[in-house]
């Protein structure tokens, strides 16, 4: 057999290499992420939204209120996670249509599934990145010393990271190749989202914070500090179960849409 | 061989038909050239080809297999060098390579070593360590090419692989691009460039509004039009161009800077016709010659119907 007949073959995919090309698109998105990681991060938009917005937010809620310690922790933290981890996916698609990246990638033996999970990873360890600093600090500076506690946050940190960054890649469905648009989409989306929820104060004061998810973070933060929650005795059971439904939720829709508007990028 | 297939393939945008209903087959090992003016469904072809714009209708088949059912395993297989795609300008010339091959899954080791061999062959080892946004047209086309020939494909696909390079690079990627189908690659190359594709193809389709008008060897084609044969020549003194057109096999008469040029049905017949003219009227003829038409010339007349 020669080699050309050899390679005709090996395109033929047999059912028991599925795993395998399963496993081989998931280390494909890890290459994506990556890249991602390298070109996007010192972007000024991704900055603007992911650093400066949070200092900035985080003065305007705190100064000249009387916040207790642990809500200043939980909201600090609750704003930086939010904010970084859905400031990269959105501007991906739309800068790489722009450039023309994106049409070297899908000529590359990767699926717009792939493409799609690798800007989501993006996000996520850049959230995971920023968020984990304030929670170490708050948990030196109000000497948290509960493993357990520290675990759940830690955990908590690394399911949030993934749902927002889930959420925020459904942002840059719109087929747009001008980065500044869709930040002007994300700012609308993403604000009153952390206005409803209830960071810096109490969420069962503010009835209307159980429509945003930033608000199940905050709680299990609070939770981690004060050893109570919002939401009863199995608070924080309901927190991860909305936060994972909404990460897995928004993981799908994204994955669909981009599948289904993905021409459009190319013949706009 | 056939190793691509494309049956009846169209793409519309919204009333725009900007490929209608093309088929080709490329062998195995074959330089194949797309030829058409700016517009005429080149880019929106290759694109078909390569995964980026899904056809309206047809079908494309890569390796005796359904592409548009196989994406994911035919891409593995081939590669692309497109106008409308670009290299990553923040990235270096060699995290560009690095970032493709592991989008194709080679190995840190391959990958590695074959970025070293690609950089130093298209002459950018030097400047391997630059931002790609720091480099050239001719260079960023190089890396675009050399980003292409990471995964080593079987079917390299070039949209206008030469188009707006330096004489240098140009000389440099038509050599490279011999060198590799000398190795086995199949090469689907589109070009308006007529001695691109006269010194690389193996055969050529030409394309005009969204459909093929021709599909020939280089030297078949120009060998349609063996009937048009261009005969150049001059005298001594001035005659005039109604003297000229009478002249039996004579299809058009242009007056040129060095004397006249005809284009005749039988070359021979107004060989003949020419050197008794000459005679009659106590001409000397100064210069005769029989070029062959060019592939310009050829692309032309298939273009406007002539």
């Amino acid at each position: 057999m020669n080699n050309a007949t050899k390679d005709k073959k090996s395109i033929v995919t047999p059912r028991e290499s599925k795993l395998n090309q399963f496993l081989s698109q998931i280390n494909r998105s890890f290459a994506i992420s990556k890249k991602n990681v390298k070109i996007y991060y010192n972007k000024g938009p991704v900055a603007i939204q992911g650093i400066a917005f949070p200092i900035i937010l985080f003065f305007a809620f705190t100064i000249g209120r009387q916040i207790e310690p642990p809500h200043v922790v939980s909201g600090l933290v609750s704003l930086i996670i939010f904010l970084t981890s859905t400031s990269i996916a959105p501007i991906v698609f739309p800068w790489e249509t722009r450039d023309k990246t994106l049409e070297k990638l899908i000529t590359c033996p990767i699926s717009i599934k792939t493409i799609v999970l690798g800007d989501i990873w993006g996000s996520f360890f850049f959230g995971v990145l920023f968020s984990i600093f304030p929670l170490i600090i708050g948990i030196v500076l109000l000497s948290l010393w509960n493993a357990l506690n520290i675990g759940i946050m830690i955990v908590a940190i690394i399911v949030a990271a993934f749902a927002f960054s889930c959420f925020s890649s459904i942002l840059s469905v719109p087929p747009s190749d001008t980065p500044s648009y869709t930040m002007i989409l994300t700012i609308i989306v993403k604000f009153p989202l952390i206005f409803l929820s209830g960071i810096f104060g109490s969420i069962e004061s503010a009835p209307y914070s159980v429509l945003s998810p930033v608000t199940y973070f905050t709680d299990i933060i609070n939770f981690g500090f004060t050893g109570s929650s919002a939401f009863g005795p199995l608070g924080i059971l309901l927190d991860f179960a909305v936060l994972l439904t909404f990460g897995f939720g928004f993981l799908g829709l994204s994955l669909y849409f981009h599948g289904k508007v993905l021409q459009r990028r190319f013949t706009a | 061989m056939a190793i691509i297939e494309v049956e009846n393939l169209s793409k519309s945008f919204g009333e725009v038909k900007a490929v209608n209903e093309i088929s080709f087959a490329v062998s195995e090992g074959e330089i194949f050239g797309f030829l058409g003016p700016n517009g005429a469904g080149k880019s929106t072809t290759i694109r078909m080809l390569t995964g980026v714009l899904k056809p309206t209708s047809g079908i494309v088949k890569m390796f005796g297999k359904n592409f548009w059912e196989n994406t994911i395993p035919i891409k593995q297989l081939i590669s692309s060098v497109s106008e409308t795609a670009n290299v990553y300008n923040d990235l270096n010339g060699m995290y560009n390579l690095l970032l493709m091959a592991q989008l194709y899954g080679i190995s840190k080791k391959v990958r590695e070593e074959r970025a070293v061999v690609l950089l130093k062959k298209f002459e950018l080892y030097d400047k391997r360590n630059l931002k790609a946004k720091a480099y050239s047209k001719g260079m960023k086309q190089r890396l675009l090419i050399c980003m292409a020939l990471m995964s080593e494909p079987k079917i390299l696909f070039l949209d206008e692989p030469t188009s707006g390079l330096d004489v240098q690079t140009s000389i440099l990627v038509r050599h490279l691009i011999k060198e590799y189908n000398q190795k086995g690659m199949t090469i689907f190359l589109t070009t308006h460039n007529m001695d691109v594709a006269n010194e690389l193809c193996d055969r050529i389709a030409i394309i005009n509004n969204g459909k093929i008008v021709s599909l020939n060897a280089p030297e078949k084609l120009k060998k349609l039009f063996q009937e048009n044969h261009k005969i150049e020549f001059s005298f001594n003194r001035d005659v005039s161009a109604e003297e000229i057109k009478n002249m039996s096999s004579t299809k058009e008469v242009e007056k040129t800077k060095e004397g006249w040029s005809l284009i005749v049905n039988d070359v021979n017949k107004s060989l003949v016709e020419i050197i008794e003219f000459a005679k009659l009227r106590k001409l000397e003829i100064t210069r005769i010659a029989t070029p062959e038409p060019s592939l310009e010339e050829i692309f032309l007349k298939i273009i406007n119907g002539r």
